[in-house]
């Protein structure tokens, strides 16, 4: 290893040691330290390191999790047209890591080896956050993710989830969101995000 | 060569870790990332940017594990005698190995920051992904990454006494881990203001768990990068700036547990990446049941 020549060539260097280039499991000489007076316990920089190590995960930990609790209350819709639709899904961000299989479509899951989830993007417009302060959904930054579980024969929930074009309010963090009411497919509460989000678009319904 | 200087007996000796312990998990670790690789040539589902990257990480877990393979290989070479110790040819071996394994780090690094930056952009352009993550594009990002890693690799090990190498590359670290961690910090932000609308209606039963896995999420990716790497990164520092003070050498007597967590690091990441896409899971199953 490199750190193996460093102190190969630093000894040489300064003539401490007659050690010569070893390639071997010795690679440190510890001659020329001096192990006396140490103050401190001698792993103090081994033990120090991990303890903060672990402080440091832990902290990020804590971190993240008291950003699930805190936060902006949920914005309340104002105005609910029949186009905002809410559908939930897995939307693949490995977020919700499932020590249990879980799904959200779980009615409607076919766990077959084939079977992909199928997602039909509807996005009106992602536009930056200074423009939120318009209200009305269509000007708003959406993005609304179906998902159809994409099992065999399944043609006509491909066609379904197409027709199904409407303007979503979905994941956006500013303040006029609106949610609709009425499809939710969704029968478990989590929200699996995961970034596995294989956009099979509607070329591959088409197929 | 083992200088006979006076000895302490409180000197910090080198920590071994056996070598049936260190050949089995880089066995494990290449074999793990292999199939992997395997299973994403084979099924042309799988040809797709997001795991093209995740192959990208599998090739670098590879590769440090098999250089800690190589490396254990000659010093037993070295001890039976077949190889001399100061001979050229091994020095130039040497050489090659080392900016394999840093190939290996800067590799690691730059892959998980392309699974990060692949998975911010499906969530937040989420339409124009097609558009923006072709699969040309993903490759030629990933042959830019690839060449700028070996480079800086030959780079870092030919001048690896300079300060001026050393140094960036302990800074690339922290600075790479930050960027990654603001990345999904910022698309954990989007799940909870999901999750609180989904709460907000009447008929959801939305439980504060699934935010509560996304947090043990990010911290288990954040955190399993950390612990494996930067032990080694330590050391490198360490080795570079204070080799004689007696706390950095009791540091760096073990080395070796540093080496055998990088490559438990190749063990973890394909099943905290690769293994929770069922897709590929599916194509395992169906290529051992195959075999049979």
């Amino acid at each position: 290893m490199s750190a193996l020549r460093l102190i190969s060539n630093r000894t040489s260097q300064q003539a401490l040691s007659n050690s010569d280039y070893t390639w071997d499991y010795e690679y440190y000489e510890y001659g020329p330290v001096s192990f006396e007076g140490l103050k401190a316990h001698k792993y103090s920089i081994v033990i120090g390191f991990w303890v903060g190590l672990a402080v440091f995960v832990i902290f990020m930990f804590f971190v993240l999790t008291l950003l699930t609790k805190t936060g902006a209350p949920p914005h309340q819709d104002n105005t609910e047209t029949s186009e905002k639709r809410f559908r939930m899904n897995s939307f693949v961000a490995d977020f919700g890591r499932p020590l249990e299989s879980e799904r959200v479509f779980s009615h409607q899951m076919t766990e077959e080896s084939q079977s992909l989830f199928h997602f039909c993007i509807n996005e009106v417009d992602y536009t930056n956050k200074a423009k939120v302060s318009q209200k009305g959904p269509s000007l708003e930054s959406n993005t609304h993710f179906q998902e159809v579980p994409r099992s065999s024969g399944v043609f006509e929930e491909d066609l379904h989830c197409l027709t199904k074009f409407n303007i979503p309010n979905f994941v956006n963090t500013e303040q006029n969101s609106s949610l609709g009411e009425d499809e939710l497919l969704i029968s478990e509460p989590p929200i699996i995000l995961e970034s596995k989000l294989v956009m099979q678009s509607s070329h591959r319904i088409l197929d | 060569n083992i200088s006979d200087f006076s000895l302490n007996i409180t000197d910090c000796t080198q920590v071994v870790v056996p070598e049936e312990v260190f050949f089995t998990v880089a066995a494990a670790g290449i074999l793990e990332n292999l199939l992997i690789l395997i299973a994403v040539v084979r099924n042309k589902n799988l040809h797709l940017p997001m795991y093209f990257f995740i192959c990208s990480l599998a090739i670098s877990d590879m590769l440090g594990s098999l250089y800690k393979t190589l490396e254990n290989i000659f010093i037993i070479l070295c001890k039976m005698g077949y190889l001399t110790r100061h001979g050229d040819f091994e020095k130039k071996l040497d050489d090659a190995m080392d900016s394999m394994f840093i190939l290996s780090l800067l590799g690691s690094i730059f892959s998980l920051l392309a699974i990060a930056a692949d998975r911010y952009i499906t969530i937040f352009y989420a339409l124009r992904y097609h558009n923006i993550m072709t699969l040309r594009r993903a490759l030629v990002i990933l042959a830019v990454i690839w060449t700028f890693c070996a480079g800086s690799s030959v780079a870092i090990a030919l001048f690896s006494y300079e300060a001026a190498t050393v140094i960036p590359f302990t800074v690339l670290f922290p600075l790479m881990m930050f960027f990654i961690l603001c990345l999904y910090v910022h698309m954990f932000l989007l799940a909870r203001s999901h999750a609180k609308k989904i709460a907000s209606l009447p008929t959801s039963t939305v439980q504060h768990r699934t935010n509560m896995k996304g947090a043990i999420t990010l911290t288990i990716f954040l955190g399993v990068f950390l612990c494996c790497w930067a032990p080694f990164v330590l050391h490198i520092l360490l080795a570079r700036f204070c080799p004689h003070n007696p706390y950095c050498a009791c540091y760096m007597s073990i080395f070796h547990v540093n080496g055998t967590l990088i490559m438990c690091n190749a063990i973890i990441d394909p099943m905290i990446f690769a293994f929770r896409s069922p897709e590929l899971r599916s194509t395992f199953k169906k290529m051992f049941y195959c075999s049979r």
